[in-house]
């Protein structure tokens, strides 16, 4: 079995998992009406770590902010704390490996006025990223647009499952720039309220910065009580590069292949995208009820950070583990009334749940689906 | 070319990459979207941009440009009444 | 097993050069209105998508019958440059305060993986799709992460390999299409290519 043996999530709203946990808990969320933030005209909402607040928290851990571009930093913070969790590790192993997602890394880089270290290469960062902590494998930068983070996931579990090797450190992270924000305005893709995932009024979505870690190792049988992933299957709508399939053909596919002789009603939740543009919800919906999931749970993370790219898919399957670990479907802040033409099981309450295994779906630009299937070990 | 409305074909034609298309294959009363064309909803974007940087028409709601961009005709109409440069 | 390299001043299909007359971007079109021409969205894509587009249009010319219509193929390729040569034009349209007007069919190709999802539109496929960036060409990571894919049941076989565009006119592409248990696919063969 491949199983989580230790994580981080990295977020404005805290630098640890416990403390984001907590936060969302209590239905926190950064996000905040940026006006004049990197030279972009038009207002825009977004949930963004303080300035300089990366910066100081790796110079506290030791680093050298000239060194590192502000996106090689907090991926670093964020493996930094995960690896901390579980020191016998060997890092710089043949049988380690990291996998980075990420969408745009540096691409503030490509600004003539950048003047911070580093390029616009991916490689390049993973390479910074890698040798600060010795790993001695290649590290891959797995970029699948908006469901990299469990692209990466898959790509581990697989590494491993090959036989390939035993433990691998995935990384997701995207930082916002006047890059990102003015193209995702140019889709006219952006609400300039918090988003509204699923909801009659909802009108975009807003972006977000944040890098999440999860570190995943081979063990035998399933009485260890740690999150298992079970299964993972990536599939396309073959549709249109920008626009959801109207049938969520990519997402009910994948969906399908990860459940794939599984009892649905042992599935305690379906962590959904829910990025709250009006298409991509009413995708996720019909792909849900396609496949007989719109009972079920869900919920989506979105309202709390934002759409935070290529962390994403990592920072949402960890969160969505503790929650479960406590018993807990987390409430889709933002959420008031059933916006979709498949009534969906979406509540803006925490709920109480037994259940411990759950979905992680993604959908993205390219046509992108990604879905995964966990489970707790030592549960029924 | 010196109507807009061939002016505004030559533009769409460079602004969406319509390489295969030229002037004449445009029909004044045309629908630009659907058949024909074939154009998709990033080009509809595009020309939001295309109006703005070349008319100074600022187009927030992309429902409106649904309207406007409903053949070469409506769309030269619009421009005539509503340009800023 | 089927192959195609195209570089920017040459095709070669299975070990066959195609005659071409041109170099870069204009002999990426004058191979599609030779060889292909029946996609004008073609001429919508940026630098990288055309170059992949064509690479992935002569590779399935080779296959008889050509399969279309399917979840059972992925489409798995990889580069050094991500989709920086569009992200490049993309910083264009934003740089100047006093000329910003950024492009929304611009932006939409500052993913790499959009190649991916243009090949899967074309022909449709359903099933995987995904790219992955490395620092450098390195054979044995992608003939690696291939075989693995295959541990996904659906998957029978995979449109592979490097798809780098670092500029317009400097560019490199070479596709395979690897089946399940193909036993001459291996690291020295994707080198050779």
């Amino acid at each position: 079995m491949i199983v989580k043996i230790a994580d981080n999530i990295t977020s404005p709203l805290g630098f640890d998992t416990a403390t984001n946990y907590a936060a969302v808990l209590e239905g926190r969320s950064c996000l905040k009406p940026h006006e004049d933030k990197w030279n972009v005209p038009e207002p825009f909402m977004a949930s963004l770590f303080e300035d300089g607040a990366i910066a100081k928290r790796f110079s506290a851990i030791g680093g050298n902010v000239h060194k590192y571009s502000r996106f090689e930093q907090l991926c670093i913070l964020s493996v930094a704390l995960a690896l901390k969790q579980v020191p016998h590790i060997d890092v710089a192993s043949k049988r380690t490996a990291l996998v980075i997602s990420t969408t745009k890394g540096n691409v503030e880089a490509l600004d003539s006025n950048y003047s911070g270290p580093g390029n616009e290469y991916l490689g390049y960062s993973a390479q910074m990223i890698a040798e600060y902590f010795g790993f001695t494998t290649t590290p891959i930068v797995v970029s699948n647009a908006c469901i990299s983070g469990l692209c990466a996931q898959i790509v581990a579990m697989r590494g491993i499952e090959s036989g390939r090797f035993d433990t691998i450190v995935v990384v997701g992270a995207d930082v916002q720039s006047r890059f990102i924000v003015t193209g995702f305005q140019s889709f006219k893709a952006l609400s300039h309220e918090e988003c509204k995932p699923f909801d009659i009024n909802r009108q975009g979505l807003n972006l977000g910065e944040a890098a999440a870690t999860v570190i995943y190792q081979k063990v035998e049988g399933e009485n260890h009580n740690c999150w298992m992933a079970m299964s993972g299957a990536i599939r396309n709508d073959a549709n249109h590069i920008s626009g959801p399939s109207r049938t969520g053909e990519g997402s009910y596919r994948a969906l399908r292949a990860v459940l794939e002789g599984v009892d649905i009603s042992q599935i305690g939740l379906v962590n959904v995208h829910g990025t709250s543009t009006p298409y991509n919800d009413e995708m996720e919906a019909i792909a849900l009820g396609r496949m007989k999931l719109d009972k079920t749970p869900i919920n989506t993370l979105k309202g709390y950070y934002g759409h935070t790219m290529g962390a994403a898919g990592v920072l949402e399957t960890v969160l969505s583990m503790h929650a479960l670990d406590h018993g807990i479907v987390l409430a889709t802040r933002g959420y008031e009334q059933c916006g979709t033409s498949i009534p969906v099981n979406v509540s803006a309450q925490h709920r109480n749940t037994s259940a411990m295994s759950f979905v992680k779906l993604l959908s993205g630009f390219g046509g992108c689906n990604a879905a995964m299937l966990f489970k707790k070990g030592g549960a029924a | 070319m010196d109507n807009l409305q061939d002016i505004l074909k030559q533009q769409i034609i460079d602004a969406l990459n319509l390489e295969e298309i030229e002037i004449s294959d445009i029909e004044n009363d045309a629908p630009l979207f659907g058949e024909g064309l074939g154009l998709d909803s990033i080009d509809a974007l595009e020309l939001i941009v295309l109006l703005e940087r070349n008319y100074g028409i600022k187009i927030k709601d992309p429902a409106v440009g649904k309207e406007i961009f409903k053949s070469v005709n409506v769309l030269a109409d619009y421009v005539s009444k509503n340009r800023t440069k | 097993m089927n192959w195609v390299r195209v570089r920017k001043d040459s095709v070669v299909i299975n070990g066959n050069m195609l005659a071409t007359e041109s170099t870069g971007q204009a002999m990426l079109k004058e191979v599609y209105k030779k060889c292909i021409g029946d996609y004008p969205k073609f001429f919508k894509m940026d630098a990288l998508c055309r170059l992949g587009f064509v690479a992935s249009e002569l590779l399935l010319q080779q296959e008889s019958p050509r399969v279309v219509n399917t979840e059972h193929r992925a489409v798995i390729l990889f580069n050094r440059s991500s989709s920086l040569c569009d992200d490049r034009n993309y910083q264009e349209t934003i740089q100047d305060s006093d000329n910003f007007f950024p492009s929304p069919a611009v932006f939409v190709y500052t993913l790499p993986n959009i190649i991916t999802g243009e090949i899967s539109i074309r022909n449709k496929y359903y099933g995987e799709t995904l790219f992955a960036v490395l620092k450098q060409f390195d054979a044995r990571e992608i003939h690696d992460i291939v075989c693995e894919a295959f541990l996904d049941s659906m998957t029978l076989d995979v449109i592979t390999g490097w798809v780098d565009c670092e500029s317009d006119d400097d560019f490199e592409a070479c596709m395979l299409l690897v089946a399940r248990d193909e036993n001459n696919f291996t690291p020295e063969f994707i080198n050779e290519i």
